[in-house]
């Protein structure tokens, strides 16, 4: 099912040649409702995600969350936060790996557990659907 | 299979070396207690990682081969119509995080050797310790970031093109250090700045008329990163030495001062060897821009080249058409009157002669081409990849360019077909 309509939104992009747009949006990067964060750019947020900095404006250390390769959320996070496309930020992270430099943010599994960690982890820093925000999570971002 | 694993005699003088490496690392990665002192042992301090290319490449000109580069014996052209030789690898990696601030990486790569055999290398195995957030340190063997994508080079899933421009990436034939190294990172305002430096050895044990030996290698390397855009230079220098030509220089120091003069000035005996590059790169997402420039001065019979290309892409969805245009030149004679004969004694005039061509022959193979470059990288599965790539080359006047293995047929400042179609694969 999801990738048929990974298939539809791939055919609309070509079609249009606007494969950006087509994209849903409705990914939000989240923190701690305890995290003091109050705002965060998005060149900031993709910083964090693509391991150019550990910490966050502030000087605290900054914890990047993950969703699994292949969820829906993942992919929109990082094309409307970082501009760049599932393979890109594979690409990306192999150049980091395979030259030792370092290694990409922790995986979880869904958005509950992106929830769970976020509320032990005042440093956590993730993404989850709008429909997922509840009151121990604060919307940092939104598209 | 893919790829064919032979054993032979192919293995790096230095690997066993490198096995006794492989063991000490994971004989400390195996007792993270003993290690660091603590005992927060769990397995994921372990990962594991890989990367592949396979690929086939045809070369128009039949009289030789186009290559991977200059350490390997044989590729598409005329050894092979089509060959898998030249594009793919399998690598391998263990990286083990044995502290929050120590930890060892080992990677393996199986390509073709110099030899024709797929003996696997130690590509990288080194200890890091990460001393502040800013700084790190390495012991062990790293790959040397000359140009963007050289420390990088065999990941082709993580590389825009096929392969690198080889007018530019063939300027560095050393490309490993064993030593050590320092890394500086920064992150201000967005812009991250990275500094390093490398100071080592290598000895590659490679055959007859190739750089064998690199000491004293010193890298200076600087990256800056500000969202889409990355700037990198990058200055190297190091001692080389082609042992296989000390025959021919002793054999000219025998002519008296003029051969003494001609030796002194090409050999190839722990002769410096500098190199200087500069890069930069766009890509904002839809579109990226990316280009280098880089000069090696040999200061010997190897000579002096200057080398650039630009590549240009735009990504529609999956797939991403591509351009590019890369040069290489010689900034050095490329032929040399040599020995006098006329001041000669008859029986000599002819060992001279064969000299003089041997010189020649070397001075003549400094390459001089450029290339276009047409190419489509389609992400038709996750973690996979395919390319195809066309490159139309124009060898310079009298230059065989890249080319190796040429035969009595080969007409040197021709023009060269390419097709290349790769997939890669991370995992």
């Amino acid at each position: 099912m999801r990738s048929n309509n990974r298939v539809a939104l791939t055919i609309t992009g070509l079609a249009l040649g606007l494969a950006m747009s087509s994209v849903r949006a409705d990914v939000v990067a989240v923190v701690s409702s305890k995290s003091s964060l109050i705002t965060l750019s998005k060149s900031q947020l993709a910083d964090i995600f693509l391991g150019k900095t550990q910490q966050f404006p502030d000087g605290s250390p900054a914890v990047p969350i993950d969703q699994e390769e292949g969820a829906r959320v993942r992919d929109e996070f990082y094309v409307v936060f970082t501009g760049q496309s599932p393979a890109q930020v594979k690409a990306h992270w192999s150049k980091v790996i395979f030259t030792g430099r370092g290694k990409p943010p922790r995986t979880v599994s869904n958005s509950e557990e992106v929830r769970k960690m976020i509320t032990v982890n005042p440093q956590a820093i993730s993404y989850i659907e709008r429909s997922a925000v509840d009151s121990t999570v604060k919307v940092l971002l939104q598209p | 299979m893919l790829i064919q694993l032979t054993r032979g005699a192919g293995q790096r003088p230095s690997s066993l070396l490198y096995q006794r490496w492989a063991i000490i690392l994971a004989a400390i990665a195996g007792c993270p207690s003993a290690a660091a002192g603590t005992s927060d042992f769990d397995a994921s301090m372990f990962s594991f990682s890989a990367f592949g290319t396979f690929g086939m490449v045809h070369s128009s000109d039949d009289q030789a081969d186009f290559t991977a580069g200059i350490f390997s014996p044989n590729g598409a052209g005329h050894t092979h119509a089509w060959s898998s030789d030249v594009d793919s690898r399998i690598g391998a990696q263990a990286t083990a995080d044995i502290t929050s601030r120590l930890s060892a990486m080992l990677q393996i790569i199986s390509q073709q050797n110099y030899d024709n055999t797929y003996t696997p290398h130690v590509e990288w195995a080194n200890i890091k310790y990460q001393l502040t957030p800013e700084v790190s340190v390495r012991v062990g063997r790293t790959v040397l970031p000359s140009f963007l994508f050289s420390d990088t080079r065999e990941i082709g899933y993580s590389n825009p093109w096929v392969r690198p421009p080889i007018e530019a990436y063939s300027l560095v034939p050393i490309d490993h250090s064993d030593g050590l190294d320092a890394s500086y990172r920064v992150h201000y305002r967005g812009l991250t700045n990275t500094l390093m430096t490398a100071f080592g050895n290598e000895k590659s044990g490679t055959p007859a008329g190739l750089p064998n030996e690199a000491r004293r290698l010193l890298v200076i390397a600087d990256t800056v990163e500000y969202g889409a855009a990355t700037l990198h230079i990058a200055y190297q220098q190091t001692y080389v030495s082609v042992d296989a030509l000390d025959g021919l220089f002793e054999a000219f120091r025998q002519f008296g001062p003029q051969g003494v003069a001609l030796a002194d000035l090409y050999n190839v005996h722990d002769r410096l060897v500098r190199f200087m590059g500069i890069g930069a790169m766009y890509q904002p997402g839809q579109w990226f821009l990316l280009g280098e420039l880089g000069s090696t001065d040999f200061h010997s019979v190897l000579g002096k080249s200057t080398a650039w290309y630009v590549t240009g892409g735009y990504r529609l969805a999956k797939f991403t058409p591509y351009v590019t245009y890369s040069a290489v030149k010689a900034d050095s004679n490329r032929s040399d009157p040599g020995l006098s004969l006329t001041a000669l004694p008859p029986s000599l005039v002819g060992p001279a002669t064969g000299l003089n061509a041997a010189l020649n022959s070397i001075l003549g193979s400094i390459p001089v081409q450029n290339t276009t470059s047409l190419g489509l990288r389609w992400d038709f599965v996750r973690h996979l990849d395919l390319k195809l790539q066309y490159d139309y080359t124009r060898l310079g006047a009298g230059s065989p360019g890249t080319l190796a293995n040429l035969q009595p047929g080969f007409v040197p400042g021709s023009t060269v077909n390419l097709f290349s179609a790769t997939i890669d694969f991370v995992w």
